[in-house]
């Protein structure tokens, strides 16, 4: 009988400090004396208040988070994949060798980092997505909105016009059935511009604001289905004297995009700028925001210029080989390499 | 540290308690601590009876001793080397991961820390026919490249499947979810996780800092998961994290 309380009574114990509460209320129960969860047994919300000087209420709000607050479900791998496969899982590029290099296009559910010095096309991709991710489900695309967090000002609404207008005439060519026919009345440049829902953030504080508020905004707009932050390194290196609370706040922020990235099932877009590393007398040029970041986004391209040729190279990915194709910009929009060019 | 509370043992009468609280005594180690003449005199009570309620309150709470034989004995009967699939990392940790000890994978980014523990979980799961669990918090956790990585061990799909059964997934964002989910693993998930196919050999949590850096260097200690860690891992399972 004995044996049988103490083990049930290691396992209903939990140090206090894990709990998730106020700091102000963590301090009180501590200072009362109660260090584990073991002590919050069969107590009262009066009596717990009495105790240690809480308030009714808070006492009260302890005793739930101690009683409840015990995980979500899991899921088994099979079930993840069955999902994988159903949902729309990816965002096409246009430039049909990178949707090859990552199995389809940009993934949904995941957060992809675009890094590069300027030039090279990183806000041109984000704007070819904003436009992509509407291609209707029947032409093989997502047929969903997209929020664009613009922080360096450099949405420029012509250029996207223009990308538009190149995908509702892409599209317009391969029209086969009625299916698509009616789904091409509802793609056009009026509607692709109206589903872009555009947010301008001047620094890093109105960005981690909108971050903060979008969850609701994304639930009253379930067909949502990327949001790009054009650029995330702009807003994060400038005004920081200290260089470790950038890294925490910079975590915080990913874990934040990860969590909305899953339940949401949106895909994730971040531009990077690039920095030089000095190592002794050399120097190299790596993505900027500092080397704890390189482990937030799951997917991390780069784009780059070798000669006069462009070159996207995926580095990071836990599901795709790394790998270099060659891209180029037109006036369409973002696209393949002329076959010509190619070596 | 437990809170002295009326009725944990014969004697401990509310009265007595108010006037220990008043005397400053509030948990049981303040009692044990404590100069036992001059609480009874501060208290008013007879120094025989704070005496009995001490003896009782110390044989509740101490710990037990175990000999070292016998833990020995426990550990030969049920350490299981787990193989993580690949040979010379098999050979760097002396065979395999051992259940009931933590192993840490550390690296720079894209190093290939996530594909060891796919790797890890595949083999566990296909060779080994166990049940894994993992907890993913990066948002990196691809099934289809689980799938990729069967695919190469075996062409069955009905083989393949079961083996995906058996990886079970949580995906959490932050720290309290994370310690949810190990408390509950604790708290009896290891077992329910178990029915269907194999017990549980392998935690697997990809990855620890991701959740833990956010807090780093800013507000003092939030929550010990190193103790998290100790509780599963006495469940007789390895456990692999990044």
């Amino acid at each position: 009988m004995f044996g049988v309380n103490l083990a049930s009574t290691l396992k209903m114990q939990r140090s206090v400090s894990s709990l998730n509460l106020n700091l102000s209320v963590r301090a009180r129960l501590i200072s009362a004396g109660i260090q584990s969860t073991r002590d919050l047994l069969h107590v009262s919300p009066k009596q717990l208040s009495s105790e240690t000087g809480l308030s009714q209420q808070e006492a009260l709000e302890v005793l739930q988070v101690v009683s409840t607050g015990l995980g979500g479900a899991s899921i088994s791998a099979l079930e993840l994949l069955q999902r994988e496969e159903e949902e729309p899982k990816s965002i096409v590029t246009f430039c049909s060798q990178l949707d090859t290099a990552l199995a389809g296009g940009l993934p949904v559910g995941k957060t992809t980092e675009v890094c590069g010095t300027p030039g090279t096309g990183k806000t041109q991709l984000c704007l070819q997505l904003a436009v992509d991710v509407q291609v209707p489900p029947c032409f093989g695309g997502v047929g969903g909105q997209v929020v664009f967090i613009d922080t360096e000002g450099t949405f420029l609404l012509q250029r996207v016009t223009d990308m538009a207008a190149a995908a509702v005439q892409h599209c317009a060519l391969l029209v086969e059935d009625d299916e698509q026919r009616v789904a091409m009345t509802t793609f056009s440049v009026e509607t692709i511009l109206s589903n872009i829902f555009l947010v301008c953030c001047h620094d890093y504080l109105e960005l981690l604001a909108e971050l903060h508020l979008l969850p609701d905004f994304l639930s009253e707009h379930p067909r949502v289905r990327l949001l790009v932050i054009d650029s995330l390194a702009f807003p994060f290196r400038q005004h920081f004297d200290e260089l470790s609370q950038r890294t925490r706040l910079l975590n915080g922020l990913t874990q934040q995009l990860i969590a909305m990235a899953t339940n949401q099932n949106l895909a994730v877009v971040l531009t990077n700028h690039m920095t030089t590393r000095l190592q002794g007398s050399k120097s190299q040029l790596v993505p900027a925001l500092g080397e704890s970041w390189g482990h937030a986004p799951t997917i991390r391209l780069l784009l780059q210029w070798a000669g006069s040729r462009r070159l996207a190279a995926i580095f990071k990915s836990s599901g795709h080989m790394d790998s270099t194709i060659q891209y180029q910009i037109t006036s369409e929009g973002f696209r393949d390499a002329d076959q010509l060019e190619q070596p | 540290m437990v809170v002295l509370r009326e009725g944990m043992c014969p004697g401990l009468e509310e009265g007595l308690v108010r006037d220990l609280r008043a005397a400053d005594i509030k948990t049981v180690e303040d009692l044990v601590s404590s100069d036992m003449e001059e609480l009874a005199q501060k208290c008013s009570v007879s120094y025989k009876a704070l005496f009995a309620i001490r003896r009782v309150l110390l044989a509740q709470h101490t710990a037990f001793p175990v000999s070292g034989a016998d833990l020995y004995e426990e550990l030969l009967s049920s350490t299981a080397i787990l193989s993580t699939g690949n040979p010379s990392l098999d050979k760097l940790l002396d065979s395999g991961l051992y259940t009931g000890e933590i192993t840490e994978l550390s690296g720079g980014p894209g190093s290939g820390k996530s594909q060891v523990c796919f790797g890890v979980a595949v083999h566990i799961s296909f060779h080994l026919k166990q049940s894994v669990i993992f907890i993913d918090t990066t948002g990196g956790f691809t099934a289809s490249r689980l799938l990729q990585m069967l695919q190469t061990e075996t062409r069955n799909t009905e083989e393949q499947m079961e083996a995906l059964q058996r990886i079970h997934v949580f995906r959490l964002f932050d720290v309290y979810a994370l310690l949810d989910c190990l408390y509950s693993l604790r708290g009896g998930g290891l077992q329910q996780a178990s029915v269907g196919g194999g017990s549980v050999k392998a935690v697997i949590v990809d990855s620890v800092s991701a959740v833990i850096s956010p807090l780093l260097g800013g507000k003092p200690n939030e929550g010990d998961i190193s103790f998290y860690w100790s509780i599963i891992v006495h469940h007789t399972c390895g456990c692999v994290y990044t």
